[in-house]
C-alpha cells in the first residue's frame, strides 16, 4: 500500500513539472534586502521609463531599507501611496509598440518558469545575419533590447549586464510575491511546531492503544 | 462505567496532558492570521498620516480634511478668535486653550461630535452639531451638551510654516 | 460528564447521549487501518476551507473590474492575507487529495459493497458537489486561467439537445463568460460548502447506521469492535498531525507550484492562452473529454466517467469478502486501474496536438471504462476459481452462512408477499 501512495505522490509531481520549449537559464535569486533593494534601483533606472507596476508603491520601497530621500527623488510630486507608474504616456507607448508594454508586478510568477523566464529573456537578446535584433526566449518580442546586452563588446561587458538582469529579476520576484520571506520563517517555526505535535500525538496514541492487549 | 474510570486515568497522565497543552496553543496560535485578517489592511494604516498644506487657508477661514477616514477640521484663527478663546477655560469639559493649539494661530480637531459621533457645521463662532444640539466654540470646546467632552485634538506636528503632518505628534 | 447544566440539558436535549452513543462509545472494529484516517481528514480540510474562505470573502470582491485587483490586495495588504489564501488554495487541492484516497481505499477492501451502497453513493454526491465548488471557486482570482476554464467547462452545456445555446448563456448570464458569471459564481462557491456540510451529515448518518467496514472484509464480533474514543480519536489525530506537515510544506514553502503562471494574468476575453489546463484534480476526467473525438461523447464520456464509481455495488458481485485483500486478481485490476488513472492524468496535461498522445489517451479512456464493465465476470471467474484452490476455512463457513441468510430473507419477503395477497 506504501507503493500506491509513491505512485500517487509522483503522479502529482510529474503533473507540475513544465516542458519548457525554449532552454532557460537557471538562477538562484537572492532573497535579502539589500540585494531587493539594489534590484528596485536597477529595475526604476531600466525599465520605469515604459512599465508599469501598479501592485507596488513607493512606499513599499522604503520597507526594503532604500533612502527615503532616493525615494524622494524618483516619486517627486506624486505620494508615498501611489503606484510604480511607468513614465512614457500610453498614447506614445501604443504609437511606438501598437501594445501597451505589460504591467510587471506580477511578472515572474506569470510565465512558465518564472524568475528563470525573465532573466534568459532579457539576457535572450542577439543580432540577427540580417543586422536586426532578436531574442532566443520570445521571438515575436517587440521590446527592444532593454540592457543593451546584443550589442555588448565584450564577455566584461556581457557579465556585467548579465548582473544587471539578475538584479532586475530579484525585484520582480519580491514584488510577485512579497510576502515570501515572511513566509518562509513562519513556515520553518510551523514545521518544527507540527513535527512536535506529531511525534507527542504518536507517543499519546502508542499509550492508548497498548491498552489493549 | 468502564470508561470513565479510563478517561479518569487520562486526566491524569502527563503525556496526555502535555499533547493537549501543545495542540491547543497551537490552534490558539492558528487563530491568530484569522482574526488579525481583520485589522485594518496595511493600505488603510498607511492612510494614517495626512499631510495639510496651511498656505491657502485665509484667516477665519476652516478647511476640513479626511484623517482615518473621518473628518479634521483646520481652523485659520483671527486675532479676535484667538483672544475669545484664550479668555474662557469651556463650560462643561474645562481646558485651557494653551493646551489645545500647537500655535494659537492654527487650530486643528477631529470633527466628530463627542456625543453620538455626528459632524458638527461651523456657524457663527464655533460649531454646532445638528443630530442633537451640541454646541463648541473655535477652540472645539463644548460649551452646550449633550456632549460630555470637547472635539478630539488628534496628534499632529508641523513640518513646516505652512505644512502639517496629522497622524504623527 | 455530570454538573447541573449538562443535567438541565440532558433532560431537555440528548447531548450526553448522543455524544456516548455516536462518539465516545461508538463500536468501531479495532483492525482499521492507517487508510481509514481520510475520511476524518476530508472533515478537517472542508472546516480549514469554510473558515479560510469565510475570512477571504471578507476582502474579495466578485466584480470583473475588481477581482483581479482584490486577490491582490489580499495577498499584499490584508493581514496573512497570503497566508490565508495559499491555505485555501492548497486546501483545495489537499481536499481532493484526501478524497481520491479515501475513495481508493473504498474500491481497495469493497467497502462500497452491501450493505454500505447508500453510504457510496451519499460519498459519490459529495464528490460531484466538490468538483462543482471548485470549479466556481477557480473563476475567482479572475486570471486567464479561471477564464478560459470556466468558459470551456460551461460551454460543455452546448451538448444538450435543443436547448444547449440557451442553456450556456442562462449560467453565464452573458454570452460570453463575464462580470454576471462571476458574481453568480461567487454566491454559489459561498453557498454550496453548507450544501456539502449537509451532505456529509447525511453520509455520517449513513456511515453509523451500517457502522464502519474494516481491512478483513468481514463484519466482526462484537468483540473485536472497541469504543472510538479514545481509539481512534487518538490515531485520527496523529494523522492529522502528518497530514498537515505535508499541508504546511506546500503552504509555506511551494505554493505556487499549484497555481498556473497564467492564472497571474488577468483575465482577457480577447486572447486564449497558448496552453490551457485544467487543476490536476481534473485531468483524468479531462482527458477523457478530449479523448472522444465527438463533441456529444466526449462530453457524456466525462461525465459517465466521474459516474461509473457508483455501479460498483452492481458489478462487483463476488461473494469473496474482504475486497482486494483475498481477491489477488481484484486487486490487480485495482492498481491497473490505478495505473490508467495516472496515464490519463499525464494525457490531460499536455497539449492534444501530438498525435501519439491523442492515441494513448484513447486507450486509456477505453482501459477506463473496460476496467469496469469486466468487474462481473472477472469477479465471478476469480470466485470460482479461488473456491476451487481452496479459501481459508472461516471464510467459507461465512460465504456459506450469507447465503443462507440471503435464502431466508428470499423466503421471508416470498412468505409476506403471500400474507398480502
Amino acid at each position: 500500500m506504501k507503493k500506491l501512495l509513491k505512485i500517487m505522490l509522483l503522479g502529482c509531481l510529474s503533473m507540475s513539472v513544465h516542458a519548457e520549449e525554449a532552454k532557460l537559464e537557471k538562477i538562484q535569486v537572492p532573497k535579502d534586502k539589500p540585494s531587493i533593494a539594489r534590484g528596485a534601483e536597477d529595475w526604476i533606472n531600466n525599465c520605469l521609463t515604459c512599465h508599469t507596476m501598479k501592485y507596488v508603491k513607493y512606499r513599499d520601497l522604503l520597507s526594503l531599507g532604500i533612502d527615503k530621500a532616493k525615494v524622494d527623488g524618483w516619486r517627486g510630486e506624486a505620494s508615498l501611496d501611489t503606484p510604480l507608474t511607468a513614465q512614457m504616456p500610453d498614447a506614445v507607448a501604443m504609437a511606438t509598440f501598437a501594445k501597451l508594454p505589460p504591467d510587471l508586478s506580477l511578472m515572474a510568477q506569470a510565465r512558465d518558469g518564472g524568475p528563470n523566464y525573465v532573466y534568459s529573456y532579457l539576457i535572450g537578446y542577439y543580432v540577427k545575419p540580417d543586422g536586426s535584433v532578436g531574442n532566443h526566449i520570445f521571438a515575436e518580442t517587440k521590446m527592444p533590447d532593454p540592457l543593451g546586452i546584443s550589442s555588448a563588446a565584450n564577455a566584461a561587458e556581457r557579465a556585467d549586464k548579465q548582473k544587471t538582469a539578475r538584479s532586475i529579476v530579484t525585484f520582480l520576484t519580491w514584488a510577485a510575491d512579497p510576502h515570501a520571506g515572511e513566509r518562509d520563517t513562519l513556515g520553518k517555526y510551523v514545521i518544527v511546531y507540527l513535527v512536535v505535535l506529531s511525534a507527542l500525538l504518536y507517543a499519546v496514541k502508542k499509550q492508548i492503544w497498548s491498552r489493549l492487549k | 462505567m468502564e470508561n470513565d474510570v479510563k478517561e479518569g486515568g487520562d486526566r491524569r497522565n502527563f503525556l496526555i496532558k502535555l499533547t493537549s497543552v501543545v495542540g491547543g496553543a497551537g490552534v490558539a496560535a492558528a487563530c491568530v492570521p484569522f482574526v488579525s485578517s481583520m485589522n485594518p489592511t496595511s493600505d488603510v494604516l498607511a492612510k494614517a498620516e495626512t499631510e495639510v498644506d496651511l498656505s491657502g487657508i485665509p484667516p477665519g477661514g476652516v478647511h476640513t480634511v479626511a484623517w482615518e477616514g473621518k473628518p479634521v477640521f483646520v481652523l485659520h484663527r483671527t486675532p479676535e478668535e484667538i483672544a475669545a478663546a484664550q479668555a474662557s477655560n469651556g463650560v462643561i469639559d474645562p481646558e485651557p486653550d494653551a493646551k489645545r493649539v500647537k500655535k494659537p494661530e492654527w487650530l486643528i480637531v477631529i470633527g466628530v461630535c463627542t456625543h453620538m459621533g455626528c459632524v458638527p457645521t461651523k456657524e457663527g463662532p464655533g460649531w454646532t452639531c445638528h443630530c442633537h444640539g451640541s454646541q463648541y466654540d473655535d477652540s472645539g470646546r463644548v460649551v452646550r451638551g449633550p456632549a460630555p467632552k470637547n472635539l478630539e485634538v488628534p496628534p499632529y506636528h508641523f513640518e513646516s510654516d505652512t505644512k502639517i503632518i496629522i497622524g504623527k505628534a | 460528564m455530570s454538573g447541573p447544566i449538562i443535567n438541565w440539558i440532558d433532560k431537555r436535549f440528548p447531548l450526553t447521549s448522543f455524544v456516548k452513543h455516536e462518539l465516545t462509545d461508538y463500536p468501531t472494529p479495532r483492525n482499521l487501518s492507517y487508510w481509514w484516517n481520510f475520511g476524518f481528514l476530508a472533515g478537517i480540510v472542508l472546516v480549514l476551507q469554510v473558515a479560510t474562505g469565510i475570512f477571504l470573502a471578507m476582502h474579495y470582491k466578485a466584480d470583473a473590474t475588481l477581482a483581479f485587483d482584490s486577490i491582490q490586495h489580499i495577498m499584499r495588504e490584508v493581514n496573512y492575507g497570503w497566508l490565508l489564501r495559499y491555505m485555501h488554495a492548497v486546501g483545495a487541492s489537499a481536499f481532493f487529495f484526501v478524497i481520491f484516497v479515501h475513495m481508493a481505499r473504498t474500491l481497495y477492501y469493497g467497502s462500497f459493497r452491501a450493505p454500505r451502497e447508500l453510504l457510496w453513493w451519499t460519498g459519490q454526491g459529495l464528490l460531484l458537489m466538490l468538483m462543482a465548488t471548485a470549479f466556481m471557486g477557480y473563476l475567482l482570482p479572475w486570471g486567464q486561467m479561471s477564464f478560459w476554464g470556466a468558459t470551456v467547462i460551461t460551454n460543455l452545456f452546448k451538448v444538450t439537445p435543443f436547448i444547449g445555446d440557451d442553456i450556456v448563456i442562462w449560467l453565464r448570464g452573458d454570452y460570453s463568460v463575464g462580470d454576471d458569471t462571476l458574481t453568480r459564481f461567487f454566491s454559489l462557491h459561498y453557498l454550496f460548502p453548507f450544501l456539502i456540510i449537509g451532505a456529509v451529515i447525511v453520509h455520517l448518518v449513513a456511515l453509523h447506521t451500517v457502522k464502519s467496514s474494516n481491512p478483513s472484509g468481514i463484519d466482526l464480533k462484537a468483540k473485536d469492535n472497541i469504543p472510538f474514543h479514545p481509539y481512534f480519536t487518538a490515531k485520527d489525530l496523529y494523522g492529522l498531525g502528518i497530514f498537515l506537515i505535508v499541508y504546511s510544506v506546500f503552504v509555506f514553502f511551494i505554493p505556487n507550484s499549484l497555481i498556473e503562471p497564467a492564472n497571474n494574468v488577468p483575465a482577457n476575453p480577447m486572447v486564449t492562452p497558448s496552453h490551457i489546463v485544467p487543476e490536476w484534480y481534473f485531468l483524468p476526467f479531462y482527458a477523457i473529454l478530449r479523448s472522444v473525438p465527438n463533441m456529444f461523447g466526449g462530453v457524456v464520456a466525462m461525465a459517465l466517467s466521474v459516474m461509473m464509481f457508483a455501479f460498483m455495488p452492481f458489478l462487483d458481485r463476488s461473494r469473496i469478502p474482504g475486497g482486494a485483500r483475498y481477491r489477488p486478481i481484484y486487486r490487480l485490476q485495482f492498481y491497473l486501474f490505478l495505473i490508467d488513472m495516472l496515464v490519463l492524468g499525464y494525457v490531460g496535461y499536455v497539449p492534444p496536438t501530438n498525435h501519439n498522445i491523442v492515441i494513448v489517451g484513447q486507450v486509456a479512456t477505453f482501459c477506463y471504462f473496460a476496467s469496469f464493465f469486466v468487474v462481473p465476470f472477472v469477479s465471478k471467474m476469480e470466485e470460482n476459481w479461488l473456491i476451487k484452490r481452496g479459501l481459508p476455512e472461516g471464510i467459507m463457513e461465512l460465504m456459506e452462512r450469507e447465503k443462507r441468510d440471503l435464502e431466508a430473507r428470499k423466503e421471508e419477503q416470498g412468505r409476506r408477499k403471500g400474507d398480502r395477497i
